[in-house]
């Protein structure tokens, strides 16, 4: 807390590592939200960015609780308005669209029954179908602001259904003047949502990103394009639709086409305007000094830039058509494209604009077809945009099935800074936060910005609730590792299972285990299989495997879930960076042990991850191999943190590879682990390993009371105002 | 426990026991010299603990003792297995039951191989529990537990016994895992429903299932730390529990047999009394005697007895004499946690054994004291002397001798030497 008004004092950004569930979101938020009450001038808003939305809805129970407690103590009604914000999927309360499965498709139904001219079409005949709720909001609800209080999805929906006004439009209209603001990400982060919804938050406000380990990741995919073969049948398909479309309204409405010419003459000045008064958000994808000029008069007519949106396709589709691999710059992209199609930077800059206004000029209202051609003309943006930071790879096939034709083109962003500068440059705080930011000092490089602070909490535990250790080998001594020479050797495979088998035998109910990649997963289960070690271990526990398919996944969780919880114990095999290694959380029973075989390296062959390593070397100075463990060890932070989710829980964390116990990446884990892991349980044998497990759980499995952490890791009033406990909270924080 | 040769392994074949992480530093570089100061301690708390809630003790009660054979329980880290340890602590535990509790009864249980065996009926001769107890040190352990269906089994026989005792369950469980046919969620809701409470001990660390029964049915669950922690948790189980729910209460018959058969006391007939008799407990066994002049006889239906509590075989009768109802009598009144103070500056010595109160914990004290004079006024709570009083009579004692009160005695010698307060109790 301390650390975080020093931010907040100095309007400087900041990044917090805190253990998950010593209470960081509230935190946080009982923090600024003291903050914005006691200086309303200096800071509007908090913009809490979480990752699921089932984490959101955590965050907006805390700050519920927050708020009643607020109430409560100062006898009176609380000024604040926070709430949630998700996607339409999330939210639509209309009766058949919100019946869809897919995000995309809600979107264009609802864009179908909301758009302004399917509305003003409404107007002239009453067949046309629109959503009553956004009627209601719309003639409603934009005069009356949302009474004070805490919403999260549900309450939206459910004050939406009340009053009949459409919440996620509600919502998004209530951003704007609401005192707090917990969504997704990609609302601030992705430039093509952020412009949409992000781009009137003012600018004395604090951004949070929680869990926010991954984000440079984030940043990058948000920038990134990938185009396949078939996203480009896709676009001949829309571009013949938008032909057929102009020429029909060519000969019906031919005005209406002209405005638009004029339109765009006149420039995008009216967003300039927006900019420079300082009222949008940054949209990185659409640079200033574009904005200063007109569209180009090549794609100014309709049919104009169908043409040319048809050149680009073929283009394309023509590099695609290679034997081999293609790394390329953008600027070599631009070059190539000038001489073979005669197509100039500048009309490619605009593409994105263009098409988007062209659309709407065209009042087509399902948007869901028109998606691959909307990713086609970002490419184009971003192409002609940057010349740095990105690469073009084109891949004709995948590597692990080189004789299948299967050619991608990756336009892959190398620099996650693009992305977030615009959060950075503009929101006076910005403070990142995880369980796991360790080491710290590589995100501030990344991501490039200056952190005030940079600080990382361990906990205060009235008993050691984690138990990490590194086994190095097996009984018979040979080394476990998942290096790549030794990846494939029985030996390490059969220690490894009999390594899971035995911790399996000691370990109550759930055992979750994380390998280093799905193909690694697959040989080693299936060695096992032949080693008779999955045999073994059913004896003691059912067996679940997470594979790529996330409805087999969930199905596997579910029941993994079942089988702790009625007592056979089970084990979940999957895989570090998958879908259970994020956002699952495997709290007291689910996960009472973690196990990491091998370290999460990525993918060291893939093309986009070394062009990204070449660009950090020579941009940044950062080393490859320092990055590559960064990227390793956060993520086996990221997996042993799974089972850890409070105070009260316990679990045992083990890294069975032998390079973990190396200084270098021993250094690189969280201060919370690695202030429990001594140097004696750092080089440790399976047999060992196992003595040790269960004189721990046996003292964990000691009764645990509230009576017991008092004083330590739970202060009472008194306890806390004592000048003893104040001096050591000082101390604490100097030595962090 | 050291009698079995052949089951004892060799060094190399037990786990690594590192003796040295035994001792303990604390932070300041001390040895943990007050360990067993702090074990008392903890004690002292647990009796506290168990003592103030209870209002009614279920003294009747009916007991089914789950013993865990499956594979695990061959594991040595219990001496000289798992298995044999428990075997033995139950023994104790029998006898032990059947001492504090008379008019109970208890049976056997063994699960293995996803099935559930029973090793001896619902019965009140601890004899027979014993002699069970010792034949099954050769069964094998193998295949896995099954809690659902020992659960099901014992729910089963204690479904019909009368309302008024106390129903319980004791799980031994040595396993982490539990192989149920079905969903045993059904099966704690049906033991909640019938009002039977079930105990687990854990033998080797934390089973979520496990805990759940225990909260769900009321009772309580442990993990063992070694063989001496185990002891203590199975004995815990010995004294009765409070009385869960609504139990009604009603007059249960009961036989008080005549204690020596030559006083004709007009129940039996004086023929049959100095006729030579089997007794019926030993009637079954190749090696019964004919019993001397000394023995019981049913009141109601004349048979013999060699010892008491039984329950007749012949009209199943409890038979009790009345030291045993007696004793468990201060079940029912127990006496009140004496309150913990700091030491009084008056009173120097302990009322009950009338040592001076520096004496018992100086040796802890002076050891630290030459450590730790810096941190003195950091630490105070090392160097309160704590002194417990009682409530009625006021007098002071020391931590043993709490202890001893507590455990052994069942009443407070202030208490009882003052005639006033003895007098308010016996009315």
């Amino acid at each position: 807390m301390l650390e975080l008004k020093r931010a907040l004092d100095a309007k400087g950004h900041c990044l917090l590592e805190m253990p998950s569930g010593t209470g960081k979101t509230t935190t946080l938020l009982s923090l600024i939200v003291a903050y914005m009450k006691a200086h309303p001038l200096d800071l509007t808003k908090l913009v809490y960015c979480s990752r699921t939305v089932p984490e959101i809805e955590k965050v907006m129970e805390e700050l519920r609780k927050l708020m009643n407690y607020y109430e409560k103590e100062m006898g009176m009604e609380q000024n604040i308005l926070g709430l949630a914000l998700s996607s339409r999927k999330n939210l639509c309360i209309h009766p058949s669209v919100s019946k869809e499965r897919e995000g995309k498709v809600v979107d264009g139904r609802c864009y179908s029954l909301t758009a302004s001219f399917v509305r003003a079409r409404h107007a002239a005949d009453d067949a046309v179908p629109i959503c009553e709720f956004y009627e209601g909001f719309d003639a409603h609800g934009k005069e009356f602001p949302l009474p004070p209080g805490v919403y999260n999805l549900d309450d939206l929906k459910e004050y939406g259904q009340m009053k009949r006004w459409c919440p996620y439009f509600l919502a998004r209209h209530t951003i704007t003047h609401a005192n707090i603001v917990v969504y997704s990400y990609h609302y601030l982060l992705d430039p093509k949502i952020a412009e949409v919804v992000s781009k009137e938050i003012s600018k004395t406000s604090v951004v949070v990103f929680d869990e926010a380990h991954n984000i440079d990741n984030v940043c990058i995919d948000s920038m990134s394009v990938k185009i396949t073969k078939r996203l480009l049948d896709k676009c001949s398909n829309s571009i013949t639709i938008l032909e057929t479309t102009i020429s029909n309204m060519k000969e019906n409405d031919s005005k209406r086409l002209e405005k638009e010419y004029k339109r765009l003459v006149e420039g995008l000045r009216d967003a300039t305007i927006a900019r420079e008064t300082d009222m949008a958000l940054v949209n990185p994808v659409l640079p200033s000094e574009i904005l200063e000029e007109a569209v180009p008069g090549t794609i100014r007519t309709a049919e104009h830039f169908v043409a040319f949106l048809k050149r680009v396709v073929e283009y394309i589709k023509t590099r695609l058509r290679v034997q081999h691999v293609v790394q390329e710059s953008p600027a070599g992209f631009l070059r190539d494209i000038h001489t073979k199609v005669c197509i100039d930077r500048k009309p490619l800059r605009f593409s994105a604009e263009r098409l988007a206004s062209l659309i709407r000029t065209l009042e087509i209202s399902d948007l869901t077809d028109f998606s691959p051609l909307v990713t086609v003309s970002h490419f184009a943006t971003l192409v002609s945009t940057y010349t740095k930071g990105f690469t073009i790879i084109i891949e004709p096939f995948e590597d692990r099935a080189p004789t299948v034709s299967n050619p991608i083109l990756y336009f892959s962003c190398l620099d996650s800074s693009i992305a977030i500068k615009p959060v950075f440059n503009r929101f006076q705080t910005v403070v990142i936060t995880s369980g796991t930011l360790s080491p710290l000092d590589m995100y501030p490089k990344i991501l490039d910005f200056h952190p005030v602070i940079m600080t990382s909490f361990t906990m205060t535990l009235a008993r050691p609730c984690i138990l990490p250790m590194i086994v190095s080998k097996g009984n018979d001594q040979v080394a476990m590792s998942s290096r790549y020479e030794t990846r494939e050797d029985t030996a390490v495979i059969r220690n490894y299972g009999n390594l899971l088998v035995e911790v399996a035998a000691a370990v109550p109910d759930g055992i979750v285990c994380f390998f280093t990649s799905y193909l690694y997963l697959e040989t080693i289960v299936s060695s096992w299989y032949d080693q008779g070690i999955i045999d073994q271990l059913q004896r003691h526990k059912l067996l679940f495997i997470e594979t790529q398919d996330a409805a087999e996944t969930s199905l596997a969780l579910i029941n993994y879930i079942k089988a702790c919880d009625n007592g056979r114990g089970a084990v979940l095999l999957s895989v570090a960076r998958g879908k259970v290694s994020e956002g699952i959380d495997f709290d007291h029973h689910l996960g009472r042990a973690v196990l990491m075989f091998g370290i999460p390296y990525v993918y060291t062959q893939s093309r986009i991850l070394r062009a990204r390593l070449e660009y950090l070397r020579d941009q940044f100075q950062i080393r490859e191999n320092d990055f590559l463990t960064f990227d390793a060890m956060r993520h086996a932070a990221q997996c042993l943190g799974r089972c850890m989710r409070g105070k009260t829980d316990y679990g045992i964390m083990i890294l069975a590879d032998k390079r973990f116990s190396r200084a270098d990446k021993r250094s690189k884990l969280p201060k919370w682990i690695q202030e429990h892991l001594k140097d004696t349980n750092c080089n440790l044998s399976t047999e060992e390993c196992v003595q040790i497990c269960k004189r721990w759980l046996r003292q964990m499995a000691q009764p645990f009371s509230r009576e017991d952490q008092l004083g330590i890791s739970l202060l009472t009033l008194e306890q806390l105002q004592s000048e003893e406990m104040q001096k050591k909270i000082q101390q604490r924080a100097q030595g962090v | 426990m050291a009698d079995e040769d052949e089951t004892k392994e060799y060094r190399w074949e037990s786990g690594y026991e590192k003796t040295w992480e035994a001792i303990k530093e604390d932070d300041d570089g001390l040895l943990e010299s007050n360990v067993a100061d702090l074990v008392a301690r903890a004690k002292r708390k647990r009796a506290a603990l168990k003592d103030t809630g209870a209002i009614q003790l279920g003294m009747m009660r009916h007991l089914f003792v789950v013993v865990d054979a499956s594979a695990c329980m061959f594991l040595q880290d219990l001496k000289p297995t798992r298995f044999l340890c428990v075997l033995k602590l139950l023994e104790v535990f029998v006898h032990e039951f059947f001492d504090l509790n008379p008019i109970s009864q208890l049976g056997i249980l063994t699960t293995k191989m996803k099935r559930s065996e029973q090793i001896t009926v619902l019965a009140g001769n601890q004899k027979k529990h014993i002699e069970a107890l010792q034949q099954l040190k050769d069964l094998s352990c193998e295949g896995e537990p099954s809690l659902q269906n020992s659960l099901e089994r014992a729910m089963n026989g204690l479904k019909n016994m009368p309302a008024y005792s106390s129903r319980e369950i004791l799980v031994l469980f040595g396993s982490l895992t539990t192989c149920d046919p079905g969903d045993i969620q059904k099966t704690i809701k049906s033991l909640k429903d019938n009002n039977i409470r079930v105990s687990i001990i854990g033998l080797a660390a934390e089973v979520r299932i496990c805990q759940e029964i225990a909260k769900k049915t009321g009772g309580t669950y442990n993990v063992l730390i070694d063989d001496h922690h185990l002891k203590e948790l199975i004995l815990n189980q010995v004294q009765p529990p409070a009385v869960a729910g609504s139990m009604e209460a009603s007059l249960v018959k009961m036989g008080f047999p005549g204690g020596s058969p030559i006083v004709n006391d007009g129940t039996s007939d004086s023929s049959a009394d100095h006729a030579p008799a089997y007794c019926l407990c030993h009637i079954e066994s190749e090696t019964s005697s004919l019993m001397g002049p000394n023995g019981y006889n049913c009141p109601q239906c004349g048979s013999r007895y060699c010892e008491l509590p039984v329950e007749c075989k012949q009209c199943g009768l409890t038979l009790v004499s009345a030291p045993h109802l007696a004793r468990s009598y201060h079940h029912l009144f127990p006496i009140k946690p004496f309150i913990e103070r700091a030491q009084v500056r008056e009173t120097t010595h302990c009322f009950a054994c009338a040592k001076l109160f520096v004496e018992a914990e100086t040796n802890v004290i002076i050891i630290v004291n030459f450590r730790l004079c810096l941190f003195y006024h950091s630490l105070p709570f090392l160097f309160l002397l704590k002194v417990y009083e009682c409530e009625n009579c006021n007098q002071i004692v020391c931590l043993d001798c709490d202890l001893f009160i507590r455990e052994t005695l069942h009443t407070c010698p202030g208490c009882a030497s003052d005639p006033v307060t003895a007098q308010m109790k016996t009315n």
